[in-house]
């Protein structure tokens, strides 16, 4: 496979995988360092943006497979399959770590006066905006993988 | 347009819908779990309630609503009215002489708390001290008024972001203002603008000329905050200019002291207003004081329509009857209790930490450092502890008993020097300023004790006969007190029995006309004058010896009477009143020493320090050894956990393991025994009998997975139990009343019924009026259809610094206990269930989740508990209470047997809902401990959750290591659960829950959230299908046709 072949479709497809997985490592980082979040582990949550790496992934090498007919037609379908349950699956992880985290960010940034004196620790607020970090790079991954589900990832034929 | 492009149109498009989907149905459960949040913003309802007006077993007693709103603001004036203080009164200042005051201090013109929420209901007619003073035609001065209101305070309007909506909401803020929440153990700024800064800030310069100084009275209010998750630290208090002075800071503040010293200078009388629930330090402004003023009041933490109760005070429209609910003392570290507030570390306290040993928590660290009071971090929060070394002498025991003992007995050394901080030898005059129970009335009376009995059997009462007698010429109200002093014997010495010399009983307030005389027959229960003895006895016990009643106007006063009737010389500051003397001829220990059917014995041995260090580590006060049992401060003792005696036993109670899972056989699964929780099957027998067939065939329905899980699951709300059908029950928070609205469909007004002041109602000594308010509290429940209310607190107040002094009542366990009574019988009267919180000891909030209490059990049974005795074991119908957040000794109060299965259900009778505090750390509340220890409901706020197998793979969500398959063969802990469940649903049975159905309704927002993840399904699933063909159709070619 030459990569400097590879269409448009599969660049946004990879650049999609490459968003996840910084958005797993900015989780990961969020939940291992000090504060409020420390160790607030989501359930499913790495499996499934791990899930959602290999679909776009999949999407691509399979883009490259040269099979006609309909095989072809087959490969076309889990490609396909793959870039719809990618977002999918992104989308999951979002929702469900803003649902977990919506009532923390909450009590850190806007308890009352006598509240947030105690809560509002410089690890606290850091552990805060980790996890928005987080739910940001989740909802741009989000954007590119439903950009990549429009754009074909198999090469046109000459 | 090419096959294949529109195939990625079409897969583009599946993809869009796949991700709504995802997002409507997970947020169709998010928006589930936040449904009461979500229906209040909204204005959406998702339970309908049905009621039977006509089958009501609870009916309100207001026909409209206006009538009920006029009920709720006539008790909220007569707690002003009942419950303002005169402390001091000299030159007749009071009832105010002059038609002209000006009022200084930032709390004159916007009365502590000045924001609505929990303490203040915020109607549009509330009414604060300048509103309430104009309208009684004094006027109130216009310069000084405008440069506080306009250039001082300037009263303005911010927007705040709500914290779940992002919505921008205007929140009432002031340039200068009192900080209204100290913190948690901080510093406390005591932000009074001295008027060396008036002139700067706005006031002309000649600001003092046009004050007639001869006509007219200054008023000086000042306001300390407090707040939830709030402790007071001694000597942190910072100056208006940001210094940190080291001073107290509940004490007056140099600047302070410049704003009544301006007031002296400009006006001929001096009053002083303390608006707080947290007794400040009056020194400087009492007699003698360098700052001495004529007249200083307490007035509380005011709500809505108090003020126009304490004008009415002030001006002289009633008499006044208040009564101070604790001690007020020159320097608050003369209080045996301040030595050991706040708490330190074990000196090893590392010890209780686990490295993935814990077998509950495989893998995970987990620290045994202090947890924030809402938590937030992996902790045992077991390392902290304070020792109650004081025993029963807190306020006014401890400083009238020394007192008494000073002159009557000087064998025990009450003239030492330990906790003397007026002069170098102990002095009651120096170190007390006024008294628990003072109070000045305005109409000389005087109250005579005529006769006393004593029924000396279990359910008997002491019934006291008082003469209250109106010396005036005006026709007045006046308040009598009943005190008691029980004999302290050899055998209490010896086997460390501490009596104070002075115990109130209760209080009663009687009209009398002008000249005349008004007999007032006052009751208690006997059992509440025999003491504790847990050495020897081990129950409740009656020495032998003379009982001695009176009735005084404080208990200065009446260790004053027992003085002068025993022979001694009192102090000459009251007049000596009538003493009643019972005789009892022999010791009793048997007469209490079983209740409602249940052997009264120790039950927290192990609430005492010396009990896990196995020696005398402690020495708790002793009256007849004031010097040599004085406390010392035991944070300062270096206590190592593991050199106990009982190390193992010890780091497993702070570990959290007050129980632990075990095979104690097969629990049975339940099922459908075709009883349901509803009207038509709950008669007469199951609203009197918790035992009655009925109960027992409905609780064996509840099935495993949920009688564990409805229990460690159960707030805010209850859910519906599978087979039971059970209501679903809201909780509501306010100590002042439910804070819920009232919407009139007809009017379009809002109103609020928290109206009340605990501060007031403390201080107006009127069990009375507490049940007036009870009622009312209640009525308002009916008619806002919510019938689950967390409604005052009756925790001690242990020392003046807890921050939340101001939902309590009194540093006295019996004007607590006789004040919640009232309330709770008042509300459950309306079929409402009112808990009382916080159970056991919640007497300081820094470190409340988590702090280890210890003391005597004498000090456990008379003092905190004493104080919601009278609600949980006495009233009629009293439904509810809420358990502290604090461990007593190394238990956590919510795991602990002996307060709550074996004295709240055993010796109390009580069977009804127990609930815990915030449940916000699973290492420190252990969900089975709370299970065993009779917990109906933990605290964790969440909703359609009763259940043990929410987590991932099938586990609980919460305590990951609990599960049906984990706890099915622990019948001991399942057939709690329902044992627990049981008396929840009793509870629910015997309140006006029942007098309703309620069901839940599909709302707009619902019915949204459907449509969208219907559209999104069916949008989805049309793309995928048209890709699929469009991507399987083999490719048009040119040429084709």
């Amino acid at each position: 496979m030459n990569c400097k072949k590879l269409p448009v479709g599969a660049w946004i497809a990879c650049c999609a995988a490459v968003l996840v997985l910084v958005s797993l490592i900015v989780y990961a980082i969020n939940i291992g360092s000090e504060g409020y979040f420390q160790g607030a582990s989501i359930s499913n949550l790495v499996l499934f943006l791990i899930l959602a790496i290999v679909c776009e992934l999949v999407a691509v090498v399979l883009g490259q497979l040269e099979q006609k007919g309909a095989v072809g037609k087959v490969l076309d379908l889990i490609a396909g399959a793959c870039r719809i349950v990618a977002p999918a699956l992104i989308a999951l992880c979002l929702i469900n770590l803003i649902a977990a985290r919506v009532e923390g960010l909450g009590f850190i940034y806007f308890s009352n006066a006598d509240v947030a004196k105690e809560v509002q620790t410089p690890a606290n607020l850091s552990s805060a905006t980790g996890s928005i970090a987080a739910m940001v790079c989740l909802g741009v991954s989000m954007l590119a993988a439903i950009v990549a589900a429009f754009v074909n990832v198999r090469k046109k034929e000459a | 347009m090419k096959t294949n492009k529109l195939a990625a149109i079409m897969r583009g498009l599946c993809a869009i819908m796949a991700v709504l989907f995802v997002i409507a149905t997970v947020g169709t459960t998010i928006a589930d779990g936040y449904r009461s949040a979500l229906d209040s913003v909204l204005g959406t309802q998702s339970f309908i309630t049905n009621t039977d007006e006509d089958a009501a077993r609870f009916k309100s007693d207001y026909a409209t609503i206006e009538e009920m709103a006029a009920a709720a603001k006539d008790i909220a004036v007569r707690e002003g009215e009942e419950g303002t203080v005169i402390m001091k009164n000299d030159n007749n200042v009071l009832p105010l002489a002059t038609k002209e005051v000006v009022l200084f201090g930032l709390a004159a013109y916007a009365p502590y708390p000045y924001a609505s929420g929990d303490l203040k209901a915020g109607n549009e007619d509330a009414v604060d001290l300048v509103d309430a003073l104009e309208a009684a035609g004094i006027k109130v001065n216009e310069t000084v008024k405008k440069f506080y209101q306009e250039s001082i305070l300037n009263k303005h309007i911010e927007m705040v972001a709500n914290m779940w909506t992002g919505e921008e909401v205007p929140t009432v803020a002031y340039d200068h203002i009192y900080v209204a929440s100290p913190g948690d153990w901080g510093e406390y700024q005591v932000v009074e603008v001295p008027p060396t800064e008036y002139t700067a800030m706005g006031a002309s310069s000649d600001w003092k000329s046009g004050i007639d100084k001869a006509n007219t009275t200054a008023i000086c209010v000042f306001a300390r905050g407090a707040g939830e998750g709030n402790t007071y630290k001694p000597g942190s208090a910072i100056d208006y200019s940001g210094n940190a002075t080291g001073e107290d800071p509940l004490a007056l503040s140099a600047d302070e002291l410049a704003v009544i010293d301006v007031a002296k200078e400009t006006c001929s009388k001096v009053l002083v207003l303390i608006n707080s629930g947290n007794n400040m330090v009056l020194k400087e402004i009492a007699a003698g004081g360098a700052h001495e003023v004529d007249g200083i009041a307490y007035i509380g933490v005011i709500n809505d329509y108090q003020c126009t109760g304490i004008v009415n005070v002030l001006t002289g429209k009633v008499n006044a009857t208040g009564a101070l609910p604790d001690t007020y003392v020159a320097d608050n570290s003369s209080i045996p209790a301040v030595v050991n507030f706040g708490g330190d570390m074990y000196a090893d306290y590392e010890i209780i930490a686990t490295e993935g040993t814990d077998s509950r928590y495989p893998g995970e660290s987990i620290a045994n450092t202090p947890a924030g009071s809402f938590g937030g971090s992996a902790t045992y929060n077991g390392g902290m502890y304070i020792v109650e070394a004081e025993g029963i002498y807190v306020g006014y025991k401890y400083f009238e008993t020394r007192y008494y003992d000073a002159i009557m007995n000087p064998s025990f050394n009450a003239s030492s020097a330990k906790g003397a901080t007026q002069a170098a030898n102990w002095d009651y005059a120096k170190e007390v300023l006024y008294s628990f129970g003072h109070g000045l009335s305005y109409l000389d009376y005087t109250q005579t004790i005529k006769s006393v009995e004593v029924d000396k059997m279990p359910e008997g009462n002491v019934t006291a006969v008082i003469e209250v007698k109106n010396n005036s010429n005006q026709d007045g109200r006046f308040l009598a007190q009943l005190y008691v002093q029980k004999p302290y014997t050899e055998y209490d010495k010896a086997n460390l029995v501490e009596k104070s010399a002075v115990d109130f009983l209760n209080s009663a307030k009687v009209d009398v006309p002008a000249g005349g005389t008004v007999e007032v027959t006052i009751t208690v229960p006997t059992k509440y004058i025999a003491s504790y003895d847990y050495k020897n006895a081990k129950t409740y016990i009656l020495d032998e010896g003379d009982y001695l009643f009176t009735a005084a106007a404080g208990s200065h006063a009446a260790v004053n009477n027992f003085i002068a009737k025993q022979g001694g010389t009192p102090d000459g500051t009251t007049e000596n009143g009538a003493v009643v003397t019972w005789n009892l001829g022999s010791f009793d220990d048997t007469t209490f020493a079983v209740e409602n059917g249940v052997v009264v014995t120790n039950v927290a041995d192990d609430a005492d320090l010396n009990y896990w260090t196995g020696k005398d580590t402690v020495t708790y006060l002793s009256r007849q050894d004031w010097d040599g049992t004085y406390p010392i401060n035991y944070n300062k003792v270096e206590i190592k956990i593991s050199d106990s005696p009982r190390k193992d036993e010890w780091i497993k109670e702070l570990q959290g393991r007050t129980y632990e899972i075990s095979d104690t056989g097969a629990a049975v699964e339940g099922s459908d025994q075709g009883v349901k929780f509803d009207a038509t099957q709950v008669g007469y027998e199951q609203f009197t009998n918790i035992d009655d067939p009925y109960w027992d065939k409905l609780t064996s329905e509840i099935l495993i997975d949920e009688a564990v899980g409805a229990v460690i699951h159960g707030g805010s709300r209850s859910d519906v139990l599978t087979n039971v059908d059970n209501p679903i029950v809201i909780q509501n928070e306010g100590v002042s009343g439910f804070t819920a609205g009232y919407t009139d469909e007809a009017t379009g007004k809002t109103y609020k019924f928290n109206i009340h002041s605990q501060t007031l109602m403390g201080s107006s000594f009127n069990p009375e009026l507490a049940y007036e308010w009870g009622k009312v509290e209640g009525n308002s429940g009916l008619w806002l259809k919510r019938y689950h209310l967390w409604g005052t607190g009756l925790t001690q107040r242990r020392t003046p610094y807890n921050g939340r002094n101001y939902e309590y009542i009194s540093e006295d366990p019996m004007l607590t206990n006789r004040i919640g009574y009232g309330i709770l019988q008042g509300c459950a009267d309306k079929g409402i269930l009112n808990g009382p919180k916080h159970m056991g000891f919640n007497d300081q909030e820094h470190n409340r989740g988590g702090i280890s209490a210890y003391m005597t059990e004498q000090k456990f049974r008379e003092t905190d508990l004493r104080g919601f005795q009278g609600a949980l074991e006495e009233v009629e119908g009293c439904r509810a209470v809420m358990i502290a957040f604090n461990r007593i000794g190394a238990t956590n109060a919510a795991h602990h047997v002996g307060m709550l299965q074996k004295i709240l259900r055993g010796e109390w009778a009580y069977t009804d809902l127990v609930s815990t505090d915030m449940m916000n750390n699973k290492y420190y509340f252990n969900a089975e401990s709370m299970v065993m220890s009779g917990i109906t409901q933990v605290a964790d706020f969440a909703t359609e959750d009763n259940h043990i197998n929410q987590g991932e793979g099938g586990v609980d969500k919460t305590w990951a290591y609990l599960s049906v398959a984990t706890v099915k063969n622990d019948k001991e802990l399942v057939e709690q659960a329902r044992q627990n469940l049981r008396y929840q649903l009793f509870a629910y049975a015997n309140s006006a829950i029942l007098n309703v159905s309620t069901t839940k309704v599909a709302t707009w927002w619902d019915n949204a959230l459907t449509g969208v993840r219907t559209c999104t399904a069916i949008l989805a699933c049309a793309a995928a299908l048209a890709w699929i063909v469009l991507t399987v159709l083999p490719e048009k070619k040119k040429g084709d046709k």
